[in-house]
């Protein structure tokens, strides 16, 4: 239940990523719709270059609170990711260019509307939207696609034409846009099938965006190397040659292949460079024609019809279509769903931090969220600066490599590495007969999972088991890892050694804002850790970067929860031992079969697919990764020659090797 | 780098058959300056059967050696020299004539050893290079497989 007035703290941002200006409060009192835009019919007049005037609505009804992006020209971030529509959660933060909304926690009473979240207001700036004059509010739901779609399981072509909305057909429809799209729809490509009986539907144009943009957040350049294997390349179903061969061929070196050769014993493990894999994508994005496939839109709702098919109602973004004319249909014989992270949410005490302290937002940030400005601060104030890293993850890894590079220009800088407990050299995760590599207490694995649950025993392993062996499994081999890289490993050696670095241990039991000692002086980050020893250690920061990663809920996404409650789908559990039996956790994935179809959603011939993040939990353990991402896409594409209701022909070996040879000309499949 | 064991049995034999075999019978047929003597050629054949049969037998040991590592994999490195240790534990015994299909007499000196050697790395070279990513082009879902090959 949402309690009214929902209050968001609006402030301006400057040039350098800094809040400027007083913060205002938006306060909506009653359910409705909210215009946020440049426009003056907007509901919240926003100025800005970069404002479109029709940017944002906040949705507001009694179960949640919404934001949905209205095809604005430089989009929606909800905590840094672009977003088409998500629910919100207290302390969320939306930006848009010059502008951070921020969800705050409902108000103890209502007239302690001038002081909020602790911080005095004043009222004069509080603006109130109270929709007093017309008693109906705004219908909260949408009129597209919900006259059709609403309360129904199944919708017949002619009602969808009767409604006057265009109706398009097409064979096959990816639904995202993203790498998973990207990637599945290669797959279909290489396998013989036409551009023309394909369509994938997503909000941005290059298929790497939302990856890169993540990428860029948690400090990876282009220059940098990702982790993933040489032969993992989304651009290439056969992954050959892998990176490491293109990187001679483009005379970077051989270094590469020696690596691959020795790797992860005798040398450190290859892995590409960032800029390397979004060029190839470019490359084969031509190739197979994407831009042809590709509509810029946003898909808000999937519906079976009564011929066996499915139709996917969606809004276009930015081309000549206006108004009404944006909302569409297309209908389509195989739908595949890979949405990706729908909107982040931070862990609990991070979330509580930045409900209750909005004005120390500055001081922490979320390492996937956008956060340059710290290391930009740090750089410049010379002199002493604090900076707490939590988590022991690879983010966090690169995340003290950044705070490295930063020391250049200011040696004050001083990094604190907050750890849950240290971890001994015999301390790693154990699976049946092997152990973990421990280094400097945190787990060494190349890659995100063990390798061989992508092609080796485990992954056989992994799809035969139950849903709860599955569980247990996925908890044994899963858990937060770095890589080992001699870079990472000396800076920690070193910066222990000149004392720069060090590791804390134990929970995190507060954090709190530290008031500024001077007019010219930032505040600062009071973290209280409850140690091993049981003292409570307290560590006064200027930065508390956290890095303990994101929480991925699919009923965030409006499209996915829709789906599951007009078909009631199951879902995927994470599972715990507990006293020696398995107890179901919470719900993670979208249930699917062994080749990666959502079952609950088929529709006599026709057939709904997914991969990717909202798989987790499902029949493969590292679906989020580029290779996984391949593996899903050719279960589902050979699922479907299997089945052969669909035309798609068998990739048997001459094809294949006849379809490598055209990808290594660069000939069009 | 191939994890599990149905995935090596299969991906060595199909590799004996179609880039071990075919070389062999070119290799001994060119020594016997393009002469087809099948008595002289028989020992080529027998030898490689011998180090495949080996490897057969040895790969569910490499497979236990790879349950005990967290990953369940192994470098290349690993193979490579593993390979060459089947080829050097064949080359001793036959030379010692215990094994007696192989005439001792062809594995002596210098001139024996270096004709096994030269023999096996003509095979062995562009095997191990099938398997550093040409033979996925073939057979696409063989890296999903764990180097078995056929349907997923």
């Amino acid at each position: 239940m949402i309690q009214f007035p929902v209050r968001f703290r609006v402030r301006q941002i400057g040039i350098d990523g800094n809040t400027m200006g007083p913060s205002r409060i938006l306060l909506c009192e009653e359910p409705g719709r909210f215009l946020i835009g440049k426009s003056e019919e907007a509901d919240v007049p926003l100025t800005g270059d970069a404002v479109s005037r029709r940017h944002l609505s906040l949705l507001l009804d009694t179960h949640d609170v919404r934001v949905r992006d209205e095809s604005s020209t430089n989009g929606t971030y909800v905590n840094g990711t672009r977003v088409d529509e998500v629910v919100l959660a207290v302390g969320d933060q939306i930006s848009i260019p010059g502008w951070l909304l921020e969800l705050l926690a409902p108000a103890d009473s209502p007239a302690t509307v001038t002081r909020i979240a602790g911080v005095a207001v004043d009222e004069s700036l509080v603006s109130r939207l109270i929709m007093t004059d017309d008693d109906t509010p705004p219908p909260p739901r949408r009129t597209f696609p919900d006259a059709e779609f609403d309360g129904k399981e199944m919708v017949s072509i002619e009602a969808l034409r009767a409604s006057g909305h265009p109706v398009e057909e097409t064979r096959f429809c990816a639904v995202g846009g993203g790498l998973g799209s990207f990637v599945w729809v290669d797959h279909l490509r290489c396998y013989g099938v036409p551009a023309s009986d394909i369509r994938a539907i997503g909000t941005e144009e290059v298929c790497y965006q939302t990856y890169k943009r993540y990428c860029k957040n948690s400090q990876i350049p282009d220059h940098e190397r990702l982790r993933s294997n040489s032969l993992s390349r989304p651009d290439n179903i056969w992954g050959f040659p892998g990176y490491a061969m293109r990187e001679v061929g483009k005379g970077i070196g051989v270094k590469g292949i020696f690596q691959v050769f020795g790797e992860p014993t005798l040398a450190e493990s290859y892995t590409p460079r960032a800029g390397d894999v979004f060029e190839s994508l470019d490359i084969e994005a031509k190739r197979i024609g994407w831009s042809e496939m590709f509509i810029k839109a946003q898909v808000l709702g999937l519906r079976k019809t009564s011929d066996g098919r499915y139709a996917v109602a969606f809004k276009l973004w930015g081309g000549e279509a206006s108004g009404m004319a944006r909302n569409r249909y297309l209908i389509a014989d195989v739908v595949h769903l890979s949405t990706g992270y729908p909107a982040t949410r931070f862990v609990e005490d991070f979330q509580t931090f930045i409900t209750n302290h909005p004005d120390n937002r500055a001081q922490v940030a979320n390492a996937y969220e956008p956060h340059d400005q710290i290391y930009v601060e740090a750089e410049r104030r010379g002199g002493p600066v604090q900076v707490v890293v939590r988590g022991r993850g690879i983010v966090a890894s690169r995340i003290i490599q950044r705070l490295h590079e930063a020391r250049k220009k200011n040696p004050g800088i001083r990094i604190l590495h907050s750890m849950r407990s240290p971890l001994g050299p015999r301390d790693g995760a154990i699976f049946r007969k092997a152990r973990r590599l421990v280094r400097n207490n945190v787990e060494i694995q190349p890659f995100n999972w063990p390798k061989s649950c992508w092609g080796g025993d485990l992954r056989v392993e992994y799809e035969r088991a139950g849903e709860e062996d599955r569980g247990i499994m996925l908890g044994q081999l899963g858990g937060t890892t770095t890589a080992e890289r001699s870079d990472w490993i000396a800076i920690m050696d070193r910066g222990a050694e000149e004392g720069w670095y060090r590791a804390v241990y134990g929970n995190i039991s507060a954090f709190q804002p530290i008031p500024s000692p001077g007019p010219d002086q930032p505040d600062g980050v009071q973290i209280s850790i409850d140690t091993v020893e049981g003292n409570v250690e307290r560590l006064n920061a200027d930065y508390l970067i956290d890095c303990t990663g994101l929480i991925a809920d699919i009923r965030r996404a409006p499209l996915l929860a829709d789906l599951l409650d007009t078909y009631h789908l199951p879902r995927n559990h994470a599972w715990r031992m507990q006293d020696g039996r398995a107890v179901r956790g919470a719900p993670s994935g979208l249930r699917a079969s062994n080749d990666f179809e959502i079952e609950g959603l088929r529709n006599g011939n026709g057939r709904v697919y997914a991969a990717g993040t909202i798989t987790t939990g499902g029949p493969y353990l590292a679906v989020d990764s580029f290779l996984g991402l391949q593996y899903s896409a050719l279960r589902s594409v050979d699922h479907l020659v299997t089945e052969r209701h669909h035309k798609v022909r068998d990739l048997g070996p001459l094809r294949s090797f006849g379809g490598w040879c055209r990808w290594m000309v660069g000939a069009r499949p | 780098m191939i994890p599990t064991l149905a995935g090596r049995l299969q991906t060595r034999l199909l590799l004996f058959l179609f880039i071990g075999i075919p070389i062999t019978l070119l290799y001994a047929w060119a020594l016997l300056d393009f002469h087809w003597g099948w008595r002289e050629i028989q020992i080529f054949v027998w030898f490689l059967c011998t180090i495949t049969g080996l490897g057969l037998l040895l790969d569910p040991v490499y497979i236990f050696i790879q349950t005990t590592r967290w990953d369940r994999d192994w470098p290349f490195a690993y193979q490579f020299f593993f390979s060459w240790v089947e080829f050097g534990i064949v080359f001793f015994i036959a030379r010692a004539g215990l094994i007696p299909y192989l005439p001792e007499f062809a594995f002596q000196g210098m001139r024996g050893l270096g004709i096994a050697s030269l023999h096996f790395a003509l095979v062995f070279i562009p095997s191990f290079l099938a398997l550093l990513g040409p033979l996925q082009t073939i057979f696409i879902r063989w890296r999903f497989k764990g180097g078995q090959l056929g349907k997923m």
